[in-house]
């Protein structure tokens, strides 16, 4: 049995042309429909996946069983290779924005590969979509049929995640997808990059396939090759990256078909629908052993500033923040609800989230931190509820007229703030060390002529740079800290530099990223690029999370969230002569306050992170320095010899170390090292103690000052319209907002302060 | 596999070996683990009163009284655990550049406009409990409320004598703080 050998029988006839009674493509001649229908149906009527009451076939031979799951994982992870190793793209090759998942004929997903794990339920979100639209009639389902779907008003998180799907057959009936994510450096989006920020119709997202049949018995359709040639400045990429996505898909249905020779057609359907229901209930056990019921809150700002980009649907030019409180049950049943009650409105912008980047966001966030052990798949989102207000920023009525280049922002600093919320059940039930927080990121990326000559999107997206954040029992991973995909690197800058006119001016650890604390996150690399051989370049932000002006409140246990993300632009630098008189150059930030650029002399800017388009020239310096999550417990509680560390490694100076850390230390010029006081650190930390003492306030005057704030409409205007967005939408966050406050019945957020 | 007390109290001090620390981190997770961790903090803190949960670094949810109250490992008490702690603690809230730039310096300030980073100080002992950063104007985030009974009844299978129901009373301090602003 192959993929292209066997013909479905949609057209009721079989390989030998006798009618086969057929009337759909799925078991026993039931249509794919009906087969969506019955999942759906079973699962409501036994709150069991496919209505598995009692999953026996793999516990009866556990052996063979996990014989099973290790050839779909083996063939998945080695699909996945194939698919780096044919692109030439340094987001699929050096980054590994990529994975690759098998489904069931009704979409639900059964195992996926290493990678980026958020489209675990995305992908087949689009398979379900296409079963709705009736494919199966309507267009026609067939062995090497190349579907390719990128447009998140079906499913997923942004253009720029390509999903390329196969219908895998057996005898006829469909029996399995195969679906591939890759991410693209180049869509055809509006200048500059993949994912724009002045971008908010549709219509300068760039090029979007609708869950489109591209290519037939493995062969993509030579109109469609040609419409990416005439669509893209990187049809080469694009199409080498695709060509690569068929290529596992297919070497993954060849792998299903020899398992299927192997292990029987009836174990490979009952087996893969056990595991799904199997993880389901696992699932539940891990909640159920990890955490605590109860209820667990926490709140996410996010900053659209949207007034200075160059739009043409004037309706979207305005700075406006948006909250999202969050809210996740754990029942005694070890049901997990999040609920978004309160989520302010949606806007003219491609930062709205949408359902399934909600689900896309919960998938890659549950892998990392609860369901990690290789075996995720439809079944870990299954115990799982998501609440979602239509209208929200989260929900919008209607996502098909909106541009959707960044459904990421708002997904990572939500999840980045449930990793929180999770830390604290796992804090309670004594799993200290599974805490650990995460915080998004945003940079530049630009567009423009080469150093090639030729004109690119030109998005460098080193994303391994996060460091990660403390957990309960030991410090963050300095640059390990990707939550979205754990395996993900920075890539090499010699590669980047092939592909982006510039030049990495340093990648070095910078101290001031941490979020301090008894255990500290890992520290963050900025990234900072100078432009190089370019002819004509613009570069705007790109946004990896929506915060900017306010920190994430990521702290756990007494840390603080590590310093405010920022952007650098130094134009008209003198660079050349430095490099003419061979003088040094701008490698590492220093400190914040008084950072090394400045010995340049240059016109530097401090754009926000939705920096609109700017032209850049040779010489010009971008440099990106994010943020990292947070730290765990009272820094002054911090261990001395930990302290010691860090200055010695460089991940400290002497004011952290004194200042936050309330440690007495010196530096030995002879034995150049750092030395460390305890006497003298006891007395700072036990008069920081009597500081805080000193200067702290009860609460309760705290809160009078507040709410008098609240009276006199004595906040920023952005923010009287943040809350006044939250309570038009929602009843009962006015009511608590209210309730919190004692504020009068009649208060309203009024329009801030003048 | 369970962890044992020695090992357990050594990983929350941060003090255990790597090798260790790193099979506990990759290893199935004990069931007992909450029992041993409710055994090790017992032993640590220095007065009587059962501890039903730990609730964060230092605060720990026990019995007191006949009443489950919050309660710092220095003695302080917080009230009931269904009313915020928070509310009972000290605030240091730096909500303008300089207190800001005392942590934050230079270009890792947040715009004190919109955002208040919130010190929560144990009023007996002068910890920091919490750092809440939250825009100007959010009522305090009540980030756990645990669900006792149905923790210990349901998923324990030895329940807590006199059940509580478990909601959010918070209310009841705005409420008298903002009876006394009429």
């Amino acid at each position: 049995m192959t993929t292209l050998e066997n013909r479905p029988d949609s057209d009721r006839r079989g390989d030998d042309g006798t009618d086969t009674g057929r009337r759909g493509l799925g078991e026993g001649g039931a249509t794919l429909a009906e087969m969506l229908a019955q999942r759906r149906r079973q699962l409501t009527e036994t709150g069991c996946y496919a209505g598995i009451t009692d999953p026996h076939v793999l516990a009866e031979d556990p052996v063979r069983a996990e014989l099973f799951h290790s050839r779909i994982m083996a063939a998945l992870i080695a699909g996945r290779e194939t698919t780096r190793l044919v692109s030439a793209s340094p987001f699929v090759r050096e980054v590994a924005e990529l994975a690759i998942g098998i489904y069931t004929p009704e979409g639900d997903n059964i195992a996926q590969s290493i990678g980026i794990q958020v489209h675990i339920r995305c992908m087949g979100e689009v398979v379900q979509w296409m079963i709705e639209h009736d494919y199966e009639h309507a267009v026609g389902i067939e062995a090497g049929d190349i579907f390719w779907c990128n447009d998140p008003s079906v499913a997923g998180l942004h253009p720029a995640d390509v999903y390329d799907l196969l219908p895998v057959f057996h005898d006829g009936e469909l029996i399995a997808w195969v679906c591939t994510v890759t991410m693209e450096m180049d869509i055809g989006a509006v200048s500059p990059g993949c994912m724009p920020i002045a971008n908010v119709e549709r219509a300068t997202d760039g090029i979007r396939f609708v869950a489109e049949k591209v290519g037939t018995e493995g062969r993509l359709r030579h109109d469609i090759e040609l419409k990416i040639q005439y669509s893209l400045d990187m049809s080469d990429i694009f199409l080498l990256d695709r060509k690569g996505a068929t290529a596992a898909n297919l070497k993954v249905a060849d792998e299903i078909g020899r398992m299927i020779g192997e292990f029987g057609l009836d174990y490979f359907k009952t087996a893969t629908r056990e595991l799904i229901e199997v993880e389901r209930r696992n699932q539940i056990a891990r909640l159920r052993q990890r955490t605590v019921p109860g209820r667990y809150r926490n709140v996410v700002p996010l900053e659209y500033y949207m007034a200075d980009q160059p739009v043409s649907w004037l309706p979207a030019r305005k700075d406006h923040i948006r909250l999202v409180p969050i809210e996740m049950r754990i029942d005694g049943d070890g049901a997990l609800t999040l609920d978004f009650e309160g989520a302010g409105e949606w806007g003219w912008h491609p930062f709205n989230a949408t359902p399934s980047g909600m689900w896309g966001g919960f998938a890659f966030t549950l892998v990392q931190s609860i369901a990690y052990d290789g075996r995720a798949n439809l079944g870990s989102l299954l115990p799982v509820d998501l609440r979602l207000p239509l209208g929200s920023v989260l929900n919008p009525e209607d996502v098909r007229p909106l541009a959707t280049a960044s459904i990421w922002a708002p997904v990572i600093d939500i999840f980045s703030l449930w990793c929180a919320m999770a830390s604290n059940a796992f804090f309670m039930r004594g799993f200290r060390e599974e805490m650990f927080t995460y915080r998004g990121g945003s940079g530049m990326q630009m567009a423009g002529y080469d150093q090639y000559g030729m004109r690119r999107p030109l998005l460098a997206a080193p994303t391994g740079n996060f460091g990660s954040g403390a957990t309960g029992v030991c410090d963050g991973i300095d640059a390990g800290g990707s939550l979205i995909t754990a395996e993900i690197d920075l890539g090499n800058a010699e590669i980047w530099e092939c592909f982006m006119p510039y030049l990495d001016l340093g990648r070095r650890l910078e101290p001031y990223s941490v979020g301090w604390g008894r255990f500290r996150s890992g520290a963050c690399v900025p990234t900072a690029a100078m432009l190089h051989r370019s002819t004509q370049t613009i570069a705007a932000g790109v946004v990896g999370g929506a915060a900017e002006f306010i920190l994430p409140n990521v702290g756990l246990g007494g840390g603080y969230p590590g310093g405010k993300r920022f952007n650098v632009v130094m134009r008209d630098t003198d660079v050349p002569a430095r490099i003419e008189r061979r003088e040094p150059l701008f490698h590492e930030l220093g400190h914040p306050a008084h950072p090394t650029y400045e010995m340049l002399d240059a016109e530097v800017t401090h754009p926000h992170h939705m920096a609109p388009p700017m032209e850049v020239n040779d010489h010009d310096i971008l440099v990106t320095a994010i943020g990292s999550p947070g730290g765990y417990g009272d820094p002054i509680e911090r261990d001395l010899d930990a302290i010691r560390v860090d200055l010695d490694d460089g991940l400290a100076d002497r004011q952290i170390a004194e200042d936050v850390y309330c440690a007495e230390v010196e530096f030995d010029d002879a034995a150049k090292e750092w030395r460390v006081d305890p006497q003298g650190s006891a007395r700072r930390r036990d008069a920081k103690r009597a500081e805080r003492l000193a200067r702290a306030v009860p609460v309760e005057d705290w809160w009078r000052r507040s709410r008098r704030r609240l009276l006199d409409h004595d906040i920023d205007p952005m923010l009287s319209e943040m809350y006044a967005s939250s309570m038009r939408l929602s009843e009962p966050f006015t009511t608590e907002f209210k309730e919190f406050w004692a504020l009068p019945e009649d208060w309203t957020p009024g329009e801030g302060r003048p | 596999m369970s962890v044992s007390k020695d090992d357990l109290r050594d990983l929350y001090a941060g003090r255990l070996g790597w090798d260790k620390t790193k099979a506990i981190i990759s290893g199935p997770k004990d069931d007992d683990r909450f029992e041993t961790a409710v055994e090790v903090l017992q032993e640590q803190v220095s007065w009587p009163e059962r501890i039903l949960m730990p609730l964060r670094e230092h605060l720990y949810v026990v019995e007191s009284g006949g009443e489950r109250v919050v309660k710092c490992d220095c003695g302080h008490e917080f009230g009931d655990w269904r009313r915020n702690w928070k509310l009972s603690a000290l605030i240091i809230a730096r909500d303008d550049e300089a207190s800001l730039e005392e942590i934050y310096p230079g270009l890792r300030r947040p715009d004190p406009a919109l955002c208040e980073v919130r010190e929560f100080i144990c009023p007996g002992c002068g910890s920091l409990l919490d750092v809440e950063s939250v825009p100007v104007g959010c009522p305090i985030v009540f980030d756990a409320l645990p669900d006792l009974d149905t923790f210990y009844a349901e998923w324990l299978g030895r329940p807590l004598q006199g059940v509580r129901r478990c909601e959010d009373l918070t209310h009841e301090i705005t409420s008298r703080w903002g009876q006394a602003e009429l």
